[in-house]
């Protein structure tokens, strides 16, 4: 790292003008490239949101349905990410510090909500869980109704967000090794010490990484908790679902559909600058390191 | 606080466990788990360190038996071979670590810290963080951290390992002066035979998870238990399949000793190396001081015989008695070039 960090200096600046001129094609490619794909589609999404009127946005965003959908998102997360932060935690400290018989189904179990579509992970739950489903009659006979209810929202939330702390912090706790823990340990810390005094604080960055990932997700999520909500309005309907029923209402709820969206893209872009914050903290503080 | 191991076996496959190691590692001394890589000796320090459990056998600091007990009740002091610094506290927090753990009150806790830090000449680094160390004054506050808690025993892994060699040295000779001043029994490890030779005042010679040998560096240089520990210890050259130090060889007039010719000579300073070649078509070398060699001087190709000096060495496996060995003449040049490698 610090050899990386220290070469562009000693390189002749001649040479580092070359470099740019020759790469400019392919900056203006890479950005004409995330303008049409990303760019673009939200410019035009906040213009039309917007084009409105910021009273008619603020009027939507403010009516019963959309304020009882962002409760219900601000709800979820407010279990969904705690649960899985904590999860994750010991999840990755049991996959990155142990050895044991079927550790790596484990390890490819926690990809399993990155690698298939959020609708099969519905799907499942549904099977599993509904009226019909393999435990829903019994569970249905105790009193739980998991599917087309809150609670079944946040199990398809909490699946769905399962592997983004995890992943984030694997890395980094193999590469930091268990010398430091092992090192507080002879100096008498016991388990819960170590945990909080030297393990956290050293993937702290990555761990927050992890929060806002799973953060980010849980309030965007929609295609595993359309199938099991059931889509109650003012019930069991998050902000993308409520955004998804504004757009499918004939006729069309423009308004409140383009609102709902713009509401969601809003803090969605806010959690990418705190990550994209916590993400140049995070490699300043490894260039320290090496 | 002397320590004990009693047939202390930790099996891991094919390297790095210890197969029945039974040994004493006596009280306020500093003594050097030496072998090559692969022979165990990080796994033995951590076996007396609690970070790895034996399969087999007893661990005592003391008379305590420590074997079930936790690393974190062991009360010692262990360095890491890459110093493991908590990298998210200052080096003063790193030291307050271990004390703060133990509750003590806070004056008590910043006293020893200075007073710790003092020891290790880091007073002005106080507040820097371990990424603005250099290696050694990263292993100098692991040292201090592992020292404030006034640990029975002292574990170093590896002590010198990633450092270059000046600082190596300098290092070396520090930790020697900090064992005679604070004298806390320090096991070391190490596969640098002359850094153990030097630093140390007992030996543990491990060779494929097993102790070839243990005893003061010179017993063990002078009187080696096996081949293994004769041409791990210092320089050796094979005579007629017999290995012996090139400095226990001495050149006598051709048609005496063992015939042989000179091949080649080569000035090292003070060191004269004389390679030859034996009666039987092997080679060997001899080692001799500058005035030895200038007394009788010898030629390439030259004639000669090579015969076993006469002296304290005692071939391989038999050993002298000590009280013995003490009142003989050890001839002046061999004091000089015993260390040489």
């Amino acid at each position: 790292m610090t050899a990386s960090v220290i070469a562009p200096v000693a390189e002749p600046v001649r040479n580092r003008e070359t470099n740019t001129r020759r790469r400019l094609p392919l900056r203006l490619l890479a950005i004409a490239y995330v303008s049409l794909l990303i760019g673009l589609p939200v410019a035009f999404l906040f213009g039309k949101a917007f084009g409105l009127g910021v009273g008619t946005f603020w009027h939507q965003i403010t009516e019963p349905g959309a304020l009882d959908a962002l409760e219900l998102s601000a709800k979820v997360a407010a279990i969904v990410v705690p649960v899985n932060t904590v999860v994750g935690i010991g999840a990755g400290l049991l996959l990155a510090r142990r050895r044991f018989p079927g550790k790596r189904l484990l390890d490819l179990t926690f990809d399993v909500p990155i690698a298939i579509s959020p609708i099969i992970i519905g799907l499942s739950l549904f099977l599993a869980y509904s009226k019909i489903g393999a435990f829903g009659p019994w569970l249905f006979k105790h009193g739980f109704m998991l599917v087309f209810s809150v609670p079944g929202i946040v199990l398809a939330t909490m699946a769905v967000s399962l592997p983004y702390v995890l992943r984030s912090i694997v890395p980094v706790l193999i590469e930091i090794g268990e010398t430091q823990e092992q090192a507080a340990r002879t100096l008498g810390a016991g388990m819960w010490r170590r945990l909080f005094t030297i393990t956290l604080p050293a993937i702290r960055w990555a761990l927050l990484y992890g929060i806002a990932l799973t953060l980010a997700r849980t309030l965007g999520e929609f295609g595993a908790v359309l199938i099991v909500s059931g889509n109650v309005t003012d019930k069991t309907q998050t902000l993308p679902i409520y955004i998804y029923d504004a757009w499918d209402q004939v006729p069309t709820n423009d308004a409140g559909a383009f609102s709902g969206a713009v509401l969601l893209a809003l803090i969605s872009i806010t959690v990418l600058v705190v990550l994209s914050i916590l993400r140049a903290r995070e490699r300043r503080l490894r260039v320290d390191i090496a | 606080m002397s320590i004990s191991l009693e047939k202390v076996t930790k099996r891991f496959g094919v390297t790095f466990g210890v197969e029945d190691v039974t040994t004493v590692i006596p009280s306020g001394a500093l003594t050097a788990i030496l072998g090559p890589s692969g022979a165990g000796k990080s796994t033995l320090l951590k076996l007396i360190g609690g970070l790895v459990t034996p399969d087999e056998g007893r661990i005592f600091i003391d008379d305590d038996d420590v074997t079930d007990v936790d690393p974190r009740h062991r009360n010692i002091g262990f360095c890491f071979q890459n110093y493991a610094p908590f990298r998210h506290m200052t080096v003063a927090k790193n030291v307050a670590y271990g004390l703060k753990v133990r509750h003590r009150p806070r004056a008590e806790i910043a006293a020893r810290v200075e007073e710790m830090l003092e020891l290790v000449r880091l007073s002005a680094l106080a507040n820097r963080y371990p990424a603005q160390l250099s290696g050694g004054e990263m292993q100098r506050m692991a040292l201090a951290r592992a020292l404030a808690i006034s640990p029975r025993v002292l574990l170093l892994d590896e002590p010198f390992g990633a450092l270059d060699a000046q600082v190596r040295a300098e290092l070396r000779t520090w930790i020697k002066e900090l064992h005679d001043r604070i004298h806390v029994t320090t096991v070391l490890v190490t596969h640098d035979q002359n850094e153990a030779m030097e630093v140390a005042d007992s030996l543990i010679v491990l060779n494929e998870g097993h102790v070839e040998q243990t005893g003061t560096p010179t017993d063990l240089y002078d009187h080696p238990a096996s081949e293994f520990v004769l041409q791990f210890l210092g320089p050796s050259t094979n005579v007629f399949g017999q290995a012996v130090r090139p400095h226990d060889l001495i050149i006598v007039t051709a048609g005496q000793g063992w015939p042989a010719t000179v091949t080649e000579i080569s000035t090292l300073g003070f060191e004269i190396r004389v390679a030859i070649v034996l009666e039987n078509g092997d080679a060997a070398w001899l080692q001799q001081s500058r005035a030895e060699f200038d007394t009788h001087p010898v030629t390439i190709g030259q004639a000669i015989g090579v015969q076993r000096r006469d002296a304290t060495v005692s071939p391989v496996g038999t050993r002298l008695d000590p009280a013995a060995r003490s009142t003989e003449a050890v001839p002046d040049d061999r004091a000089l070039t015993q260390r040489a490698p």
